[in-house]
């Protein structure tokens, strides 16, 4: 009896706490945001977890780590990234000495979080191939701005023009969100579509497969690309004929991988890497990089403005930035298929040498976005 | 009179309400708050548009995935429940040939994650799929991917509910009801119908609702399968919503209102079904339920059961062994190949690692599960509570809400810079994911210990309290003897369902904490198909293992029973 009353006490006292603190706790996020993200970025109160019984039993990773620590040894990093985080973290704790906290998740997981954790950020970094939600995230004042490390002066011409005005975000590569990808099994390369326009061609009907930008990450710089090229009218008409000549539009990009192979369909626009796996793996699928160019999602790095580890932060980014880190990304990563960013990288052999590249303006598809989403999901349901 | 709210009787009710909000309501509340006040944790006291919520039946693709997911749930509910009522009646009167393969076969659909299984119902029923290409079944692809088909292949995913719901309700039962009715003449339909179907509807309604909030709320299925055939779903457009930058939580708060609308309107249906069904029979003269050979036909049973299983787990499990087992050939074709086998213990190990956090995750939150739902359980059959019906209702939102939401919720509510000073900022540790996880095992706990509650008598109990036991007394020597099998195949079944546990552990998991669905998700969008279908089989069959090693161990055993 004792016991019950015990625990419903302290649960009702937990309760009543995080309800108040509900409404007070914004108003210290108003006052000192800016030392609470400090603090917090990297949490690690010891007391905390002995308080919850459970995570005491639970392998906790200890994250304790100081400013006042010198730099590179032993800091802890957080970053947070969609891919190739078993190559990075080996390579850059045994290069600087600082160690690496990695959340890996797909696009919008790791959008989410950060959007979640606005009040009190749990990153240093960022490190993904959205290009416009990480611009989002610097127009919400998220970024640290202005700083330029030294090895920005490396960078291809082509990655310089995704460098914006403020220096909010560095490009580390761009990879195709989607090239043409066709059963070699149903057309010959004669009948093979060329170009995107193609996707509408009666010749094609019924058998074209795309990943839907509401969902699929990558599938947003590719959408918006021809909004950006066409206007808004113009991209919206050119979709509306992909969907009368029955597109079948998938969640992700490895739905529309699994048709093609499955045979669903026969064509897709499919992102670079999937559509490289597939015919490494061996898949009767071949690849067309079509002439008007390719529409690009670009990775970016970019550093939380108030991370209590801006050393370590800017050595992370930095790291990106060498030649030797990106030759390895393409010699070992899963994503291996992308153009670097900086000179003297070795693409992979395979891919297509005069593959071209073209990209919506960060900041124009960034204030798209919602609308164009809603336009696309709206009329994809039809 | 200020302290009648904390009145004796009452206590565990308000006990169990906090836990109930605590780890469900709040976090959900957080969510759908961004619809009245957007930034409203953020320090942002901006007043939200609640024109969203009228959105939903103006804009096609709310619309639509609005009517989807009541043609899904509703078609689903029927069949599902039909298949496992029937099945769950079938096993624990008869024994045939074969009928521990359905215990195992339940389990396993119930802890394979629903991706899994519909992308081995895409690999049997695509136009090039197993069963065009190897059985030359044409038909097959037209036959699932419309409504109905959907409707069939969830309810062959989704029937474990209410099998293990039903089946545990019948581990006892009062012989001399049936019997009498038998002596005046009944036949045994008449005494199934009028009889035992009635004492056990709350069993049924219990695993009908399981079955159609987990319809309702599941993602995976219809992401996988329905993308052959474009059908969105709620969960779909609350995904979609996430998925744009700057993310809406506002919307994905409306779309979860709604899911927990159409939650509580299909308890208030339960409600009022069930307003005056409430048998608890059990008495002094209650015996075990013994599965008895039937005098003829077992042999139709068994075949029934063994065709049943053999589409429900045989197509989508068959379908990913074949894939974890095959790779492209050579020269076209495919060719056998155990790679995906060897890799998934050489790269670096994180395979291991993940299975072992994803185990003891699941394991904290089934044996905390436990308490709660217990206590959740005894509310709702025995007290006098005035807000039962919304225990009712928190106790199943997790089901129906996408993990996702909730995992949203959960950053809003932990992460908040305070509780850092009180040791609480839980975000960003591993205890966050038991929390997370015993939200997602109380529905389930709940459901299935309720049922088999029902039949306990509030005699028993008010007796044994009479005589002076204590609560903890009478729950020690009453309710846990009587209700062993039902709270064993609860906990498992949280245990099991919350290793594969996808969304939330997605949105959760610690830096450096890599967990069992997050590794085999990433090897599915790197387009590792071998690797994830051979990971989750290895995992799977971990998991069914552990729990039938359980199940071996502590079912109540005949022998056990205490001799008069």
């Amino acid at each position: 009896m004792n016991l019950t009353h015990h625990r419903k006490l302290a649960a009702l006292a937990l309760v009543g706490l995080s309800l108040t603190a509900a409404g007070c706790g914004n108003a210290n996020n108003n006052n000192n945001a800016g030392a609470a993200a400090a603090t917090a970025s990297d949490s690690a109160a010891p007391s905390s977890a002995a308080a919850s019984p459970s995570a005491t039993a639970v392998a906790s990773p200890s994250e304790s780590a100081s400013a006042s620590t010198p730099a590179g040894n032993g800091e802890t990093l957080t970053v947070y990234l969609n891919d190739f985080d078993d190559i990075v973290k080996p390579m850059f704790e045994a290069q600087t000495g600082y160690k690496l906290n990695i959340v890996s998740g797909n696009g919008a997981e790791i959008m989410s979080r950060i959007e979640a954790e606005k009040g009190n950020p749990h990153w240093d970094v960022v490190w993904m191939d959205a290009m416009p939600s990480i611009e989002g995230l610097g127009k919400a004042g998220q970024l640290l701005e202005g700083w330029e490390p030294a090895a920005a002066a490396g960078l291809t011409d082509f990655a310089k023009t995704f460098v914006p005005a403020n220096k909010a975000y560095y490009p580390t590569g761009a990879h195709a969100a989607g090239v043409i990808v066709y059963n070699t099994k149903s057309f010959g390369a004669a009948d093979a579509p060329k170009r995107w326009a193609d996707l509408a061609d009666a010749k094609y009907k019924g058998t074209v497969g795309m990943a839907d930008p509401a969902v699929a990450a990558p599938a947003y710089p590719f959408v918006s690309w021809f909004f950006q090229d066409k206007g808004i009218e113009g991209g919206q008409s050119y979709f509306d004929g992909v969907f009368k000549n029955g597109a079948h539009v998938y969640p992700k990009n490895p739905n529309v991988a699994k048709a093609l192979t499955g045979g669903e369909i026969k064509v897709a626009a499919l992102q670079e890497s999937n559509a490289y796996t597939l015919k490494n793996d061996g898949e009767p699928i071949e690849i067309v990089w079509p002439e008007e160019g390719a529409p690009a999602s670009v990775r970016v790095a970019a550093i939380q403005k108030n991370s209590a580890h801006q050393d370590a932060a800017k050595a992370f980014v930095a790291f990106l930035l060498d030649p030797k880190t990106q030759q390895a990304l393409i010699d070992q990563g899963d994503e291996s298929y992308f153009e670097p960013s900086v000179a003297g990288v070795t693409v992979k052999a395979d891919r297509n040498p005069s593959a071209k590249l073209v990209a919506a303006d960060a900041s124009w598809a960034s204030e798209h976005e919602a609308e164009i989403k809603q336009w696309f999901a709206d009329r994809s349901v039809k | 009179m200020r302290f009648t709210i904390f009145a004796h009787g009452s206590r565990t009710g308000w006990l169990v309400l906090a836990l109930l909000v605590l780890l469900i309501m709040l976090p959900l509340a957080a969510v759908v708050i961004q619809v009245l006040l957007p930034g409203f944790f953020f320090g942002s006291r901006r007043i939200g548009d609640l024109s969203l919520l009228g959105d939903m039946f103006r804009r096609p693709l709310w619309y639509l995935s609005l009517k989807n997911t009541l043609v899904l749930g509703l078609g689903t509910t029927a069949l599902g429940t039909a298949i496992g009522a029937a099945l769950a009646t079938a096993r624990s009167r008869w024994s045939f040939p074969g009928a521990r393969l359905l215990d195992g076969a339940v389990w396993l659909l119930i802890v394979t994650p629903s991706f899994i299984l519909a992308q081995g119902w895409v690999m049997f029923a695509a136009s090039d799929g197993l069963a065009a290409s190897w059985l030359g079944w044409r038909w097959v692809h037209d036959a699932v991917f419309t409504p109905a088909g959907l409707i069939a292949v969830m309810s062959l995913s989704k029937f474990p509910f209410a099998y293990l719901a039903v089946y545990s309700a019948l581990e006892w039962k009062m012989e001399r009801l049936g019997e009498a009715g038998r002596l005046n003449g009944g036949s045994a339909w008449t005494v199934w119908r009028t009889i035992e179907a009635p004492l056990l509807l709350p069993a049924y309604c219990s695993g009908a609702l399981l079955v159609f909030m987990d319809t309702v709320g599941d993602f995976g299925l219809p992401a996988s399968i329905a993308a052959v055939f474009r059908f969105p779903t709620l969960p779909y457009s609350i995904y979609s919503a996430l998925y744009t930058s700057p993310i809406r939580f506002d919307m994905a708060g409306v779309l979860s209102f709604y899911l927990v609308v159409l939650i509580a309107l299909a308890m208030s249906v339960q409600f009022w079904a069930l307003r005056r069904a409430r048998f608890d029979f059990l008495g002094g003269r209650a015996t075990r339920a013994r599965a008895e050979r039937p005098r003829r036909g077992a042999w139709l049973l068994a075949a029934g059961n063994f065709i049943l299983l053999a589409i429900a787990v045989g197509i989508p499990l068959g379908a990913n062994l074949l894939t974890s087992i095959t790779r492209p050939g050579q020269s076209g074709g495919t060719a056998f190949t155990l790679n995906h086998y060897r890799e998934l213990f050489v790269s670096g190990g994180q395979l291991t690692d993940a299975l072992l956090h994803s185990l003891s995750i699941a394991a904290f939150a089934a044996i905390v599960g436990l308490f709660v739902g217990l206590l959740v359980a005894y509310v709702l059959t025995y007290s006098k509570f005035k807000l039962k019906r919304a225990i009712d209702v928190i106790s199943l939102v997790s089901l129906a809400v996408p993990g996702v939401v909730l995992g949203i919720g959960y950053i809003f509510i932990w992460n908040q810079s305070w509780l850092e000073r009180i040791g609480l900022l839980l975000y960003g540790k591993p205890a966050i994911l038991v929390l997370a996880g015993v939200a997602g095992a109380i529905p389930v706990i709940t459901r299935i210990v309720t049922g088999a509650m029902a039949k306990v008598p509030q005699g028993l109990l008010s007796a044994a309290q009479m005589q002076g036991a204590s609560f903890s007394r009478r729950v020690r020597t009453i309710l846990l003897p009587l209700l062993r099998g039902a709270l064993l195949s609860a906990a498992l079944a949280a245990f099991g369902a919350s290793v594969f546990d996808l969304a939330m552990t997605s949105i959760l998991f610690p830096p450096n904490f890599m967990t069992l669905p997050v590794v085999i998700n990433k090897a599915f969008e790197d387009l590792n198909f071998g690797y994830a279908a051979a990971a989750t089989l290895t995992g799977g069959t971990a998991v069914v293992a552990l729990i039938l090693i359980m199940e071996r161990l502590f079912k109540p055993k005949e022998a056990r029973r205490p001799s008069r």
